[in-house]
């Protein structure tokens, strides 16, 4: 069933990703912590470039888990 | 000159004097006289790792913003990758804004409730000359409603929590 996606980012007018913010972050990861790929989320390319580089810095700073669950 | 922005994350049980002085001790090799400058500094206090680092579950963030002359920097990360104290750190370009606090979604939570009728809008006007049978145009909307609470929900949900 193919549904029109939109770009959430751009539809709120979000133009950039803060990597400080994981509750945002979150909405575009899996419950593993895997980062959404597009045909999920339905981001357009310049934001999901933003996420997965955002994400990953994120993890870097452990404000976002590598992998979920995976210490617990 | 340019714009950096820098994450600290210290160890759990430095107090936050501690904390104030090595910043301090840090942001002195910056601060060189030439203009450059410590724009902001924000502690977000202790808060839990998203997974252990050097065995602690816990680290003291702040988030500092600085402008200074890129050859400042190869010294300055020296001095930090010394420091057994500071757990982890991470220089990034500014992107302009003062370090947002754990709670900057609280903006974003408005955004939601106002681009929602016009999304719904949108779809429904996209639907209709489309010719998609109903089922179709009742499920876009609705699915959207899904996502939105949700998104909501989290909004509202304190930062701490993070797993």
């Amino acid at each position: 069933m193919a549904m029109k996606k939109v770009c959430k980012l751009c539809e709120r007018g979000i133009p950039r990703i803060d990597y400080k913010d994981e509750q945002l972050l979150s909405r575009f990861m899996t419950d593993r912590g895997k980062i959404l790929p597009r045909r999920a989320t339905g981001s357009c390319a310049p934001h999901q470039r933003q996420i997965a580089a955002a994400v990953k810095r994120a993890r870097y700073l452990a404000l976002a888990p590598y992998i979920k669950g995976y210490y617990e | 000159m340019r714009d950096y922005e820098v994450v600290y994350i210290f160890k759990p049980d430095l107090l936050a004097d501690e904390v104030s002085g090595r910043l301090e001790r840090y942001h002195q090799m910056l601060t060189g006289g030439d203009g450059s400058e410590i724009t902001a500094v924000e502690h977000w206090g202790k808060r839990q790792l998203a997974y252990p680092i050097q065995n602690e579950l816990n680290g003291y963030y702040v988030v500092a913003q600085f402008r200074c002359d890129p050859a400042h920097l190869p010294e300055y990360e020296r001095l930090l990758k010394l420091e057994e104290q500071l757990v982890r750190y991470l220089v990034v370009l500014s992107e302009g804004e003062l370090p947002t606090p754990p709670s900057a979604l609280a903006e974003g939570s408005d955004a939601p409730g106002t681009g929602r009728p016009e999304s719904k809008r949108k779809e429904a006007t996209d639907a209709a000359p489309e010719a998609t049978p109903a089922p179709d145009t009742d499920e876009a909307p609705s699915d959207d409603d899904g996502v939105e609470t949700a998104t909501e929900e989290k909004v509202e949900a304190p930062t701490e929590e993070v797993v």
